[in-house]
């Protein structure tokens, strides 16, 4: 057992209303510069609907992250030959225009339009070229338009539905949509690392945040192409690439990420898990149905003896083994089963997890009146508007049960809240409803509490970095003992 | 120390072997160079010596008997040995000495069969050459750096000199032999070295050079043109065929989503 921390994430989709605030804030804090404009570190997706790069789900063009070949795992965007033949142009690597081109407006023709009869508007201009340019697209294009003819029904995970389904997936008034917002995952096995050329990227060892060395970075740009969920960019300004950083400056001063921080639905929650380091690469080889329940067993239990004896071997800090233990990760993936990862297919173990949206059909008009359909207790969950299929194909690698389990518990937990707070369901109803749930009236009231009661502190169990202990493993900290005060960066100059 | 004498000497031995015997003999008569039976009762030892580390600057000099076995020669100069020098020069002619002592020399030449040529020999001599049969000591076959009247489609190497009239050239088989038997050029003697050419094999060799000197003159640079317009052909239609293969290279995963939806 090889016992390490990683920072990880659940996102709570069921609470995300689509504001895109999390966006703006990584995007004032990080990628507001030149050769990053098109960057968006945190960005939010309309599903269905084809994404952040345009169709990033489909492998077949961008090949991102890990396929299994003879039992060894191997990366789809290259291998030895392929990097020889690619070394000029790689034709799986997203082109601008599968981003957007970035544009501003001329604000000043709108300011100092001289007076006329027509109304004066501002022109796009590009931030790239800088001349005026036509909008094809943009980050979120097509954003609440689930049943949109182009974007939307070309959704990748529609590969597999029956034409039935499709259909009544955008027949009018019927149409579904939620929205997905995603970050780096800061995967277990993350096929940007493995990809680079130039060993830039790599997992930091003390929080597994993944980063890209600015400095020895050549802009291969092997990372942009290897990465599955298309989450590191190229900068074309500065020719390096750059991706989340989870604001690992805010985490060492015991902040939230920026994203986390200003999230307007409280969707994000952020806690350090240990895992086992020992089995990643024997777990992202196993098959596509098994890879959820192995992916859950890496992530250990903080509170055995044997795993806090070993990760203290480890040097993983007191203080941070404390931190898992009130992890509400830990609690979503572990505890409850209700968070499920990412496209667990592409085989890199993300260590974001997301909560499946309950898209319920809860109510509809009969006769002038709205009627409560609750007479099934879950019923309604197979009757979802989003077919299971779908959201099983984004979140469960195509196995529909862990689905199933995470939607029915969520379900139960409002159900049983109902029987508590309105009453028009007794509590002998609920109850069986939490049963078949495989849940207790208990952890509904916990589930209950950590989704809608949650505070700041109950949401982000931020871990101590420890700097001070990292840093004197590079420098020695008297180094600049007295040394510091007033200096001069250049000699001083005299007079005019 | 005595096992270095015998080194030195097997050194030697193996010289002479490599530089000296496609054109002479000591004792087996003329071949493209003079026997060199008793070489010092008819030369001086000094000037043997200089000559043999640099023959063309001696012939360059205007030596009246250098000029002479230039002539002997019908024109061929002796090629300056890779890796000779002064004393190196002395060991061969005490190995020339010693060797004219004997009553038959190691170095009497090649003894190849005068049996006449046959059908088989022209067809083997030709395959070898073409290289559609396997040198047996691994050798290059002699196509990839000679021709013979435009041999094969396109005419065969450039590097080395068009062997059409090289049978005739040579004086027939026991010249061209000897010189097949260890070619000592600087380019082909390092590739042959490791690889000699068998005797057998250089039989059917003459055969085929034979034909060849019989049927044509050495070719023109006709062939040249039509390599180099190949080439650039050639080029061009890979090009075509990148650009075909490679043909949605500028076409994103969008611009294919969005296309003829508006």
């Amino acid at each position: 057992m090889d016992v390490r921390a990683q920072i990880s994430m659940v996102f709570h989709l069921d609470k995300c209303i689509g504001c895109h605030t999390c966006s703006i804030a990584c995007k004032n804090i990080w990628t507001d510069r030149k050769g990053a404009e098109y960057m968006w570190w945190n960005n939010v997706e309309t599903k269905p609907g084809t994404g952040f790069p345009t169709k990033w789900e489909d492998q077949d063009s961008y090949r991102g992250g890990w396929k299994v070949e003879n039992g060894k795992l191997e990366l789809r965007s290259t291998d030895k030959r392929g990097t020889v033949a690619n070394i000029f142009h790689n034709p799986s690597m997203p082109s601008l225009d599968d981003y957007y081109e970035p544009w501003t407006y001329d604000y000043g023709e709108l300011f100092n339009a001289p007076e006329g009869t027509d109304q004066p508007t501002a022109r796009p201009i590009s931030m790239i070229t800088g001349n005026p340019m036509d909008i094809e697209a943009g980050p979120n294009w097509d954003d609440d338009l689930s049943g949109s003819p182009v974007y939307a029904k070309n959704d990748p995970n529609f590969a597999h539905l029956s034409d039935e389904q499709k259909s009544q997936l955008f027949a009018i008034e019927r149409m579904v949509m939620f929205y997905f917002p995603r970050i780096c995952n800061h995967c277990l096995n993350p096929a940007c690392v493995a990809a680079c050329p130039s060993g830039a990227l790599y997992k930091r060892g003390e929080d597994g945040i993944v980063l890209i060395d600015q400095n020895r970075c050549r802009a291969w740009r092997a990372c942009v192409a290897a990465c599955p969920y298309k989450k590191t960019y190229y900068n074309w300004q500065t020719g390096k690439s750059e991706k989340c950083i989870l604001c690992f400056p805010r985490l060492e001063t015991g902040q939230a990420p920026a994203c986390f921080h200003s999230c307007v639905g409280r969707i994000r929650y952020l806690g350090v898990l240990l895992y086992d380091a020992d089995r990643i690469e024997t777990v992202a080889s196993m098959d596509d149905k098994e890879l959820i329940g192995a992916h859950r067993d890496l992530i250990l239990d903080p509170n055995d003896p044997e795993v806090i004896a070993e990760a203290r071997k480890n040097g993983v800090h007191d203080s941070v083994i404390e931190s898992a233990q009130a992890s509400p990760v830990y609690k979503f993936v572990k505890n409850w089963g209700i968070a499920l990862p990412p496209h667990i297919e592409y085989r890199t173990l993300p260590m974001l997890f997301y909560v499946p949206p309950l898209l319920p059909v809860m109510s509809s008009q009969e006769e002038g009146g709205l009627m409560n359909d609750i007479d099934e207790l879950f019923g309604d969950i197979e009757k979802a508007r989003a077919p299971i299929s779908y959201l099983a194909k984004i979140f469960g690698a195509g196995n529909e049960s862990y689905l199933r389990y995470a939607l029915k518990k969520q379900m139960a937990v409002r159900l049983w809240r109902r029987a508590v707070t309105v009453g028009d369901i007794t509590k002998e109803e609920a109850e069986k409803a939490l049963t078949a749930a495989d849940t207790t009236p208990e952890e509904a009231d916990e589930i209950y509490r950590m989704t809608a009661l949650c505070t700041f502190d109950d949401r982000f169990v931020i871990p101590p970095s420890h700097r001070e202990e990292a840093i004197e493993m590079l420098e020695d900290p008297l180094e600049y003992k007295q040394s510091a005060g007033f200096g001069f960066r250049t000699g001083p100059r005299r007079g005019l | 120390m005595a096992t270095v004498t015998l080194t030195a000497q097997q050194d030697t031995d193996e010289f002479f072997k490599q530089n000296c015997t496609s054109c002479h003999t000591i004792g087996g008569g003329r071949l493209t160079g003079p026997d060199l039976k008793n070489v010092e009762k008819r030369r001086d030892r000094a000037w043997l010596i200089r000559f043999i580390q640099d023959p063309q600057a001696m012939i360059a000099s205007g030596d009246p008997e250098a000029q002479k076995l230039l002539r002997e020669a019908r024109g061929v100069v002796m090629p300056k040995v890779v890796g000779i020098t002064k004393k190196r020069a002395a060991k061969i002619l005490d190995l020339i000495a010693a060797e004219s002592k004997l009553e038959k020399s190691r170095f009497a030449g090649l003894s190849l069969s005068d049996r006449p040529f046959t059908e088989e020999d022209r067809t083997i001599g030709r395959e070898l050459f073409l290289g559609t049969r396997r040198l047996k000591g691994g050798g290059p076959p002699c196509l990839s750096c000679h021709t013979v009247n435009g041999v094969g489609g396109l005419g065969g190497g450039e590097l080395g000199p068009d062997l059409t009239d090289a049978y005739a050239r040579l004086e027939g088989r026991k010249v061209l032999g000897a010189w097949l038997a260890s070619p000592s050029t600087e380019t082909m003697a390092p590739v042959f070295k490791k690889h000699p050419i068998d005797p057998d094999e250089i039989l059917p060799l003459l055969a085929f050079l034979e034909t060849e000197s019989k049927e044509g003159t050495p070719a023109t640079t006709g062939s040249n043109i039509n390599f180099v317009l190949l080439g650039v052909v050639g080029a061009t239609a890979l090009l075509f065929l990148f650009d075909y293969f490679w043909r949605r290279r500028f076409t994103g995963v969008r611009a294919r989503l969005v296309r003829g939806q508006r």
